[in-house]
């Protein structure tokens, strides 16, 4: 391998994302011709502010978020297994402000919507013609009986927000002996990342297998009956981790319902699990901001938007973006999967659809494209790609060109590891790329 | 181009500029190329190469390959199949008029004596230092992701993995293992 592979980027301590993006020219007009507030600085946030600036520089656009440096939560269960630093994933928002955006660390606390005006912590306020929340998802400690956003910060880590309790579960790893069990509950979907919790089994195992722990044992108590790729999975753990991952379904009383985070001990109906490592995936719905507005109007957890624009269902001018909405193919049972690249996407059509208005021009024709990779081991990753498009003010989601990396060839023979290795290094291209387009 | 101008100028002047093409199809459907190979094709590194500047033939040409199951891909193959002919033509046309910018990746100065003799043979199609392709099919490699190339190379190599072109394939088969890497650094340094 070169040595310019991933590898090296991944374990490097200068995070400084150096991208040379060309941009599109903003002018600084003397009079605005509108205003936009953006609510989260995660993928969704950072990329409406930025394309809104891109497309129209009269445009006012104020970002809102509380922290000064956003975690990437993909690739974070990489952090967990030591194969990546975590400042890789680490990125501020001075990018944004060259784009114009005038960046704000504050908590929103409410929206007055007859009046257009948001409203922080800080005091401040902030009238808007059209606004933008991406605040992610608030988790439901309450779920699971036993369990507590203080225990989570502090002795249980959920890891599903990426930065300290990262950290936190890579340290319980380490400390955990070899023939430990370390346990990942997951939450009933929809949840934020799909595929995420069985990536983390790979990564745990990896991180056992070289150094010196392979007795070691993963055991996943799931809420469902299926996953996200799963049979990528499960060729990958028995070629690479034979024997030390195992996964409950939902059917085989795999939910966990409570947990004694004294004894670290999992509870599902029927039975009880104890860990050297307990990780509670905690189910979790839209931020709380949109719940708060009552803007979540799909069973009370998740924003309905419009599929020409991200506009909220429930509210005119207000868009909702990332992990927040749902969206996409509900009946054919292909909705929008809760990713970065899918925030993005959704950011993009909605700076679209508001520049349009503003500006009383057509609305773009949207297009919605998702990209997923999982990494199972350095030279062995895996995809599952969406696309949607929008058809009768419908999501239609176009089977051929969507789906999972391929299982076997055509002819049932074995994928080339070529193929693997190849989308291993793609994640680490597509973070670099993701985190550019977003931030830079 | 002459429209990008005209808001570049624009900005200069500091005049409110005219929305950037929001009302343009190909450029909302650009957008969503972006997230992987950059604004305007220019990519932000690892294995994601840029595309913007490459000629449109080329560009075209490898995305219908891929739609048509004809050369393998790892992730493209199945994306590009969401996207129209037509869709396709424009978005080739699209970031073949975009700047071609090399993105300069450090290499050492034996890698680049080993690389000029080793790259001989590729210096017929592509130009001495990757930036003069001979025809509007054949790819810029200066200042390209060396990853990538290095990549591209290892496919070629691999009989396991369907590519198309007859002489590339050759070619790559006929390198050795270890000058493989080498090649790549050296037209991912290559400035011009």
């Amino acid at each position: 391998m070169s040595q310019i592979n991933r590898r090296d980027f991944i374990k490097a301590i200068a995070a400084a994302s150096s991208a040379s993006v060309l941009t599109i020219p903003s002018a600084h007009a003397g009079q605005t011709k509108g205003r936009v507030v953006v609510v989260g600085g995660g993928y969704g946030g950072a990329t409406a502010a930025k394309y809104l600036r891109m497309m129209d520089g009269g445009i006012d656009v104020t970002l809102i978020e509380a922290n000064s440096t956003y975690t990437s939560c993909p690739l974070s269960n990489e952090v967990i297994s030591g194969e990546r630093d975590i400042k890789t994933l680490e990125v501020g928002y001075s990018g944004l402000k060259k784009h114009g955006v005038k960046v704000v660390h504050d908590w929103v606390t409410g929206v007055d919507t007859a009046k257009k005006v948001v409203s922080t912590k800080g005091g401040q306020t902030y009238a808007y013609d059209a606004l933008i929340l991406s605040p992610g998802v608030e988790f439901n400690y309450a779920a699971v009986e036993g369990y507590t956003e203080e225990l989570a910060n502090t002795s249980l880590p959920h890891a599903w927000k990426a930065g300290a309790q990262t950290l936190m579960l890579k340290k319980q790893l380490e400390a955990m002996p070899d023939g430990g069990k370390f346990i990942i509950a997951v939450p009933p979907g929809p949840f934020r990342c799909p595929p995420g919790p069985y990536e983390r089994a790979a990564q745990v195992a990896l991180y056992c297998k070289t150094h010196g722990k392979a007795k070691s044992k993963i055991l996943i108590l799931d809420s469902n009956d299926s996953f996200s790729k799963k049979a990528l999975f499960e060729q990958a753990w028995k070629a690479l981790y034979d024997g030390m991952i195992e996964w409950v379904p939902g059917a085989s009383d795999g939910k966990v319902i409570k947990v004694d985070a004294k004894t670290k001990t999992c509870f599902t109906n029927f039975g009880d699990h104890k860990g050297d490592v307990v990780n509670i995936i905690p189910p979790h719905h839209a931020g709380k901001i949109a719940r708060d507005m009552g803007l979540a109007t799909f069973k009370t957890h998740w924003c309905e938007v419009k599929p020409e624009s991200m506009e909220a269902k429930a509210q005119k001018d207000i868009y909702v973006i990332g992990d927040s909405c749902i969206g996409g193919d509900l009946a054919g049972n292909f909705g929008f999967p809760k990713s970065a690249h899918m925030a993005m996407t959704q950011a993009k059509v909605a700076a679209g659809a508001i520049i349009a208005k503003i500006n009383n021009l057509p609305l773009p024709v949207p297009f919605y494209v998702n990209t997923c990779y999982s990494v199972v081991a350095p030279d062995w990753g895996f995809s599952v790609v969406h696309v949607y498009r929008v058809e009768n003010n419908t999501w239609v989601y176009v089977k051929e060109a969507s789906g999972i990396s391929p299982v076997t060839m055509p002819d049932k023979s074995p994928v080339p590891r070529l193929y693997r290795k190849v989308e291993a290094e793609y994640a680490d291209g597509w973070l670099r790329n993701v985190l550019a387009d977003a931030y830079s | 181009m002459r429209r990008k101008y005209t808001l570049a100028l624009l900005a200069c002047l500091g005049l409110s500029t005219l929305p950037a093409l929001a009302d343009d199809s190909t450029e909302a459907l650009a957008r969503t190329c972006n997230n992987c190979h950059g604004v305007n094709g220019v990519s932000a590194g690892g294995a994601m190469p840029s595309l913007g500047g490459q000629s449109e033939t080329y560009l075209k040409h490898i995305m219908m390959e891929w739609k048509t199951g004809e050369r393998a891909a790892a992730s493209m193959n199945r994306l590009i199949k969401g996207y129209s002919d037509e869709q396709i033509a424009s978005l080739a046309k699209y970031f073949a008029a975009k700047p071609w910018v090399p993105i300069a990746q450090k290499a050492s100065a034996d890698v680049m004596a080993r690389g000029k003799d080793v790259t001989d043979k590729c210096e017929t199609c592509h130009g001495a230092t990757g930036g003069q392709p001979d025809d509007e099919t054949t790819p810029r490699l200066n200042g390209q992701s060396a990853l990538f190339l290095h990549l591209e190379l290892d496919k070629y190599r691999d009989e396991a993995f369907l590519m198309t072109h007859k002489k590339m394939i050759k070619s790559a088969r006929k390198m050795d293992e270890k000058d493989v890497g080498i090649a790549a650094k050296f037209y991912g340094n290559q400035s011009k």
